[in-house]
């Protein structure tokens, strides 16, 4: 209770699974050398715009950030919930990135979560490092080197996957699915989003273990491509693409289509895919992109874009990522693992036991922080001859204390 | 018509008859229900804890008695004192701990909160006393554990029918506090000063058949009964400062749930720690092993209590204590006369020998060294003849107080314990070699403090003797606690014949102490002999090493796989990076591992890949994952879905095959063959047990797939389980019941049963599954992954304890060491339906200091009471309701909800009244308190126009009518109205000062008038005081009453000041002047216009008479006259009045004498009267004697 009781961390890495851990666990936390040495040191905007949502659903949590912006102080309080939350999250990262921790947080709250989130609907492009808080203070020169690059690499997974993955991935540890629900209002994509998406997450009591090994086969792909403020015909292509790759292997093959325009279609151009292959034992594989121009400021020229990834490629590329990861075995994709972990931990206390495919750093990472905030450690078998690895843990056996009882 | 009338009354009667079956029917099946309830999983796998039966009762109602009595049935030991827990092995498969309740309410609560099984003992001649009560409604909140009551003092009756009368009395009272058949049991009577036997025999059996349903708090919550307790403070520590903090440790059995590593801990009265290191011990008091025999050898009915001093051989840590009958120990020659009484048979031992050869202070230390033949002692050159003195003393004191065991009990007592231990003969040997050593060793040590404290031995040997419950102990060290120098003399003795160095040993004994498995697999391999163990522990090592390379690459220091994975995510970030780089940041980065390096990566749950992405429109490539989609070969996907358990090992081997280095390659290979060779009978009932295991949950698979299975095949699972469980009986009893309701039933019970069996099979399925899961890992990884097992036998150590905990410590009291949840360390709001006990006597007021106690903490603090509104709000209330629930919020630390609470206000044990105050749950916690009071302010219009008016003395300052903009207001006529928004209506006063604030301007729906009086009603927020302040009850003698915030009427009492009068309150008689009204006048113009009806009517009032009109007018002699008229008549007047009152007088006075004759005559009268009465009486007397005669 007292100050010494802070946990001390370092860097701004995991800030997000911090975060969670430490909201839930009741651990205030301290984390220092937020890019301390870095060009632009300090918390960036989606990282405040974090720890601003993370106020906003909770009750007397403490949050103090140094004038650098290379301390956090975080003292976590009572998560509340409620319902007509609004919270805008910011241009430098998608909406994806807040997904996760309040989809955790929701089920642990006092009163169903509903929240109305507002910005980078598609995925975030190029890197959100250079626009910190205190980017401002450098030369434009260093602002235009690198507004040059432009890359499809997306950061984090799309609200469709979200919805199409992620939810049901919640279904396996006892959470009902009414009251669960994403839904997509509008789209934008980079750099000036303009996405809107309401979240809606029952509370729960707590969660249930799951022996969960059983990859199956895969049944049935489906998908969902966007575009906004461009010509619909990109989907189109993209789809083409991908079913190419598809036709090969499985005939259940369904794309669809959201082409938004007007108001629903955001701030900017975009297009991008999603895709979701079932099994027959109920896992959802998932792999997704988006394509849009960098986050350009004010300041910045906008004739220097440079070529975007042509839809063609990106369809076929998409769904090799797809079949590389159903190749990779485990009942959940790469993207999944850390949120399958945390879950595992969370649940109460018995024995889980899951399949991932490879252990991504990531997943790595969330296996160690779990570790450290909830005293939970997994057994990591490999299965060679599947090249999965098995994770086996008892959980926590954390409830849901902060919801009213009868 | 007769008939027909017959019939009818037949069908009716039949109808009857019919409902009347019908309601039995609809009751059995509703009491049916009632009984069954939903299933909870029971997470303790190993072996149980042992049970804690809790003897509560009223002092001197024969609570220690009873625990002797039982003690003394089970194990035929007599104990003279009941000190703390006392551990007994009372059948096959169950061990017992008996506690006895403290008689202060601070006990009470404590023990509610361990008991398994509670004895509430009454005195039947007294009859119920408080306590009983007070605990079970202590017990009740804390979950409400098996309770039965036990009638003493029944010899007191004289009167047969009497006692029957009372028993059954009481029985009745009992019945309607607990449910009706509650248990209670009649001690008729004591012999020889004690219970009859046949009855604690019945008393016995009844506790040895209790269940024990889990309770929903303890199996969240992993806690300890303490039943040893000792003081590890370095004594140098000690010595500088006898009031530093303490390092002390605790040693109980687990129970409740497991105990993680890191888990912060509450002791009940001392309050929240950090562990700062847990040891599984062996189990000092082990169920037996599974023989076929029925029934308990006697050497199997052991008892372990070190608080009461027994239990001889107490194994730690790091060491193993003996505890020696006095008997079999002469220190010195001070009872050197006894010692040849005690030891006519016995040959004497070696040690002994020895030790008494040091003892010997005939001669001066160096003369003593040289005789002495083993050089191991020389290095105790300080023994100073006065120390020893002073030792002596001490022992001599000591003796005093041992509590002697009868004379056989000694060295096969301890034998048995070694048996018990499970230690190989060789380890017997070497205790018992151990066993002399630290007999001198501890003697010497003992000497050792003794010089070493000259300043005040005596005050640390008393010290000392408390800790150990009374008696001495010595230490045999096997420990790698080098530092002191005796220890480790003794130690080198020890060991002398197995010449492999200590440490090798020391593992050994490390192992066999810590987990008790490993010893079982040591006793095993016993002819093994040591080189073997050493080289198994190795092994055994290596083994547990390969077995978590994966675990090390993610849990480990050093990660090198990520590392590579990660340096290339992020490479191209870097080489861009580059220019901006800051001075020497390159560098850096390059030197330091990768955990500094991505210390501020990115977050991002994706991990993209795209560069080197096979081409998947080659075919060879999409073929190869065909396996992975429907279309693709379903056997091949099967197979690889399948649990590959059967082949687990040689897949370890393979794959772990580069890691391990060809050497301990090889040596485990061997070591496997070995292991299968001598454990083959072990290894194989385990791998028997998990495939049936395996079966099971192959079974509970197909069972979710089918959710509507026919019945009779949940009965052969049923079957199958029963049979995994052997001899489960209550699921067999469920069994039968199931079965026999299956061919009588009705379909809804039928339907409620199966979901209820659903449940239990659910439960046990999953209860398998986690069996067999954990069944897999090795023992340090277990460790790890779940704790440590309930039932495991704990040694908690505990630092910086504030050092009165030592002080004041009382075997009596046990200790209850609590593990906190997640978050249950912080502080908060709370929020409890609380009601006042009937049974107190006071309301409770708001805001007074009160002592609750929620989960394992008491605590003082200041609740608020609430009660809801119907639109949600909560408003305060200054005192309780009398007998409904209302809302308590309180400041303190956090408590799950659901969590029961008792609420105490006095905690003195002198009070006769009903000491518990009010019961309540948790509702919620917050971290803010919502609770409003109602405030009215008042105010007074000071101008009015049309329809506003302002309004003063409502607020004091603009700010707050500013505050209070568009607020609703009301008069006392009830003209409704609003403090209006826009303006404030200061005005300047007349003589020029500064403008008056807080004056508002307010607008009503009619002009109001200045007599009005102007309200404002609205609702203020109340904070409930963020105190609490642990009872600390075990940091202070324990005759004293805790005290903690006084209440204000405490205060007042004791200051004697009288309660302050609010004058505005009191009431007193309401003055109202009487309203003047003018009377109503109408405008002449609205007269005039209004209609002849309405118009007031000037209705002449009859005309004057002539006198009145007529105006007199007197002449001058007239009025002369008249004046003299006038006074005359006023003379006459006078002089009337003045007759008035003479006559008055007279008359006043004639009464009074004719009173005065009124009452002589009366007398008179009377008395003729009993004159004539007396003389009529003596005439019938006498006319009646002659009658008579």
């Amino acid at each position: 209770m007292g100050k010494g009781s802070y946990k001390k961390l370092k860097g701004s890495q995991n800030f997000r699974q911090r975060l969670i851990l430490a909201t839930l666990s009741a651990t205030p936390i301290i984390i220092k050398d937020i890019r301390a040495n870095d060009m632009f040191p300090g918390l960036r905007l989606h990282e405040v715009s974090l720890l601003r949502l993370l106020e906003k659903i909770s009750d007397d949590s403490v949050v103090k950030i140094n004038e650098t912006g290379t301390m956090v102080q975080y003292k976590p309080g009572t998560l509340m919930g409620g319902r007509h939350l609004v919270h805008y999250c910011g241009e430098s990262r998608a909406i994806g990135y807040f997904l996760e921790p309040l989809l955790v947080l929701g089920l642990f709250s006092k009163k169903p979560l509903s929240i109305r989130l507002k910005g980078v609907v598609a995925f975030f492009v190029g890197f959100a490092k250079l626009f910190g808080p205190s980017a401002c203070a450098y030369s434009l020169f260093s602002f235009l080197t690198y507004l040059k690059r432009i890359t499809n690499d997306s950061k984090d997974p799309s609200v469709d996957t979200f919805r199409s993955t992620t939810l049901p991935l919640l279904k396996q540890f006892g959470v009902p699915s009414e009251g669960l629900e994403l839904k997509i209002e509008s789209r934008g994509a980079p750099p000036h989003g303009g996405g809107d998406v309401l979240l809606s997450i029952p509370n729960i009591q707590s969660l249930t273990a799951v022996t969960w090994i059983d990859e199956g086969m895969v049944k049935r792909i489906r998908g969902v491509t966007f575009s906004t403020r461009v010509s619909s015909q990109f989907e189109n292509t993209m789809i083409h693409a991908a079913r190419g790759i598809f036709n090969h292997l499985l005939p259940d093959v369904h794309i669809f289509t959201d082409h938004k325009a007007g108001p629903q279609a955001g701030n900017s151009p975009g297009y991008g895919i999603s895709l979701v292959a079932e099994t027959t034992s109920g896992c959802f594989i998932s792999a997704d992109t988006a394509v849009s121009y960098a986050r350009v400021e004010d300041g910045g020229v906008e004739d220097e874009k440079a070529e975007l990834m042509s839809p063609e490629d990106v369809g076929e590329q998409i769904a090799s990522v797809l079949l590389q990861e159903i190749e990779q075995g485990g009942v959940v994709d790469t993207t999944h693992q850390g949120l399958l972990f945390l879950l595992c931990a969370l649940c109460g206390q018995d024995v889980s036991k899951i399949r991932v495919g490879k252990l991504i750093p990531h997943g790595i990472e969330v296996l160690r922080l779990i570790r450290d905030f909830l005293g939970v450690k997994f057994v990591i078998k490999p299965d060679p001859s599947t090249g999965t690895v098995i994770l086996k843990c008892v959980g926590s056996g954390l409830k849901n204390l902060s919801r009213k009882s009868s | 018509m007769a008939k027909t009338s017959s019939i009818h009354e037949q069908s009716h009667k039949a109808h009857r008859l019919r409902q009347a079956a019908k309601k039995l029917q609809s009751r059995a099946v509703e009491k049916e229900q009632r009984k069954l309830h939903v299933p909870t999983i029971e997470r303790n796998y190993g072996e149980p804890p042992p049970f804690v039966v809790v003897v509560h009762g009223p002092p001197q109602v024969g609570k220690s008695l009873l625990i002797q009595c039982l003690v003394k049935h089970y194990t035929k030991h007599n104990i003279q004192e009941v000190r703390g827990p006392i551990t007994i092995v009372s059948g096959k498969k169950r061990r017992v701990q008996f506690v006895e309740c403290p008689n202060d309410i601070n006990g009470m609560i404590d023990a509610a909160k361990f008991a398994d099984l509670a004895l509430l003992l009454i005195d039947g001649s007294y009859g119920f006393e408080m306590e009983t009560f007070e605990f079970l409604n202590i017990l009740q909140v804390h979950g409400f554990p098996k309770i039965m009551g036990v009638l003493t003092h029944l010899d007191q009756f004289k009167d047969v029918k009497k006692l029957k009368k009372t028993k059954q009395r009481l029985k009745h009272r009992f019945w309607t506090e607990i449910y009706d058949g509650a248990k209670l049991f009649y001690l008729s009577g004591l012999i020889h000063g004690k219970y009859v036997k046949r009855e604690i025999h019945n008393l016995a059996r009844f506790i040895s058949v209790m269940k024990f349903h889990p309770l929903s708090w303890r199996t969240s919550h992993p806690y300890v009964l303490a039943d040893r307790f000792e003081d590890v403070t370095p004594p140098e520590r000690v010595r500088l400062d006898n009031k530093c903090d303490r390092n002390i440790t605790l040693y109980g059995y687990l129970r409740g749930c497991n105990l993680k590593k890191g888990t912060k801990v509450h002791i009940a009265g001392v309050g929240d720690y950090n562990l700062a290191g847990v040891t599984a011990l062996a189990d000092p008091c082990p169920l037996p092993s599974a023989a076929k025999k029925k029934g308990l050898r006697d050497k199997e009915k052991l008892f372990y209590a070190p608080m009461s001093g027994l239990g001889d051989l107490v194994y730690d840590k790091d060491a193993v204590y003996i505890n020696i009958n006095d008997h079999f120990v002469q220190y010195s020659n001070v009872d050197n006369k006894n010692d040849s009484m005690t030891h006519k048979g016995k040959d004497q031992d070696v040690g002994e020998s020895l030790v008494k050869s040091l003892q010997n202070t005939k001669y001066s230390i160096d003369e003593k060294l040289d005789k002495s033949f083993i050089s191991l002692f020389s290095r105790n050159a300080n023994i100073s003849s006065e120390a020893q003195n002073n030792a002596k003393d001490n022992h001599e004191s000591v003796d005093h107080s041992h509590n002697l065991e009868p004379n056989e009990s000694g060295e096969e007592s301890d034998a048995e314990d070694l048996d018990g231990s499970e230690s190989t003969d060789e380890d017997e040997d070497a205790e018992k070699d151990a066993v002399v050593n630290g007999e001198s060793d501890g003697s010497d040590e003992e000497y050792g403090a003794a010089a070493k404290q000259k300043v005040d031995p005596q005050d640390h040997m008393k010290e000392q003797v408390e800790f150990h419950g009374g008696r001495l102990r010595r230490k045999a060290m096997f420990g790698n606690d080098i530092d002191d120098k005796d220890l480790k003399c003794a130690f080198d003795f020890c060991s002398k014949d197995s010449d492999e160095g200590s440490e090798d040993d020391d593992d050994v004994g490390d192992q066999s102490f810590s987990d008790s498995e490993f010893s079982e697999e040591d006793r095993n391999e016993v002819d093994m002999g040591n080189v073997s163990k050493w080289k198994e522990s190795l092994m055994d090592r290596t083994i547990s090493k390969q077995n978590n390379n994966l675990m090390q690459l993610v849990y480990g220091k050093s990660a090198s796989t990520p590392i590579n994975e990660k340096q290339g995510d992020s490479e191209d970030e870097e080489s861009d990076d580059e220019f901006f780089k800051l001075k020497g940041e390159g560098n850096k980065k390059l030197r330091e591992g990768f955990d500094v390096e991505n210390v501020d990566a990115d977050e991002c749950s994706k991990f993209t890949n795209h560069s080197n992405l096979k081409n998947w429109k080659d075919e060879e490539i999409y073929e190869r994952i065909r396996d992975r989609f429907v279309t693709g070969d379903w056997s091949k996907a099967a197979q690889r879905n399948k649990l590959s358990t059967a082949n687990d090992e040689d897949d370890k081997d393979s794959v772990y095959g580069d890691f391990e280095d060809l050497e301990t390659g090889e040596k485990h290979g061997n070591h496997q063959k070995e292991e299968s060779g001598n454990v083959s009978m072990q290894k194989e009932d385990e791998s028997e047990e998990q495939r049936k295991l395996k079966k099971l949950a192959l079974r509970a698979k197909f069972d979710a797939q089918y959710p509507f299975l026919d019945l009779e095949i949940g009965f052969c699972d049923l079957n199958i389980c029963l049979h995994l469980m052997g001899t489960n009986h209550q699921m067999k009893k469920l069994m039968t019941n199931t079965e026999s309701s299956f061919t009588e039933v009705k379909p809804m019970k039928l339907g409620i049963l199966i979901r209820v069996e659903k449940l239990k099979e659910e439960i046990e399925i999953r209860k398998q599954r986690n069996i067999a899961e954990l069944n897999d890992l090795d023992e340090e990884t277990r460790l790890e992954i779940e704790g440590f097992q309930t039932g495991t036998y704990l040694r908690l150590e505990l630092h910086d304890v504030p050092f009165e905990m030592v002080e004041h410590f009382d075997p009596c009291d046990p200790i209850l060491v609590g593990g906190i949840g997640l978050g249950e360390e912080h502080v908060g709001y709370m929020q409890a339906r609380l009601k006042r006990h009937r049974w107190h006597r006071k309301v409770l007021k708001t805001k007074d200091p009160v002592i609750f106690s929620i989960g394992w903490r008491r605590y003082q603090t200041t609740p608020v009471y609430a009660i809801e509104d119907r639109n949600g709000r909560h408003r305060m209330l200054k005192y309780t309701p009398e007998h409904m629930h209302c809302l308590a919020t309180f400041w303190g630390p956090l408590a799950p909800p659901n969590t029961g609470v008792i609420a105490v206000q006095n905690l003195a044990n002198n009070q006769a009244s009903f000491r518990i105050t009010a019961t309540a749950v948790v509702l919620e916690f917050n971290h803010a308190a919502k609770m409003v009071k109602k405030v009215k302010l008042v105010g007074h219009p000071c101008k009015i126009f049309k329809k506003t008016a302002l309004i003063m003395n409502m607020f004091t300052s603009d700010l707050e009518v500013a505050r209070f903009e568009g607020a609703a207001v009301r008069t006392v006529s009830g003209i409704r109205g609003q403090v209006a928004k826009d303006e404030i209506g200061n005005q300047p006063t007349k003589k020029g000062g500064a403008p008056r604030e807080g004056i508002a301007r307010c607008t009503f729906e009619d002009r109001i008038l200045m007599s009005d009086i102007v309200f404002l009603r609205a609702w203020t927020q109340v904070e409930a005081p963020r105190f609490y302040n642990p009872l600390t009850t075990a940091l202070q003698p324990r005759n004293k009453t805790w005290q903690g915030m006084k209440t204000m009427a405490e205060l007042r009492r004791e200051h004697n000041l009288p309660i302050p009068v609010n004058k505005d309150s009191l009431y007193k008689p309401i003055e109202r002047t009487l309203k003047k009204f003018n009377p109503l006048v109408i405008p002449k113009s609205l007269q005039a216009t209004l209609p002849f009806e309405s118009k007031p009517k000037d209705i002449p009032k009859g005309r004057p008479t002539l006198e009145r009109r007529r105006a007199v007018v007197m002449e001058p002699d007239e009025r002369k006259v008249h004046a003299l008229v006038q006074q005359l008549r006023l003379i006459t007047n006078d002089k009337m009045k003045k007759r008035k009152v003479k006559k008055e007088q007279e008359r006043k006075k004639l009464e009074a004498e004719k009173a005065k004759d009124e009452e002589l005559s009366r007398k008179r009268k009377r008395e003729e009267r009993r004159e004539r009465y007396r003389v009529q009486e003596k005439m019938k007397k006498k006319s009646r004697r002659n009658s008579d005669a």
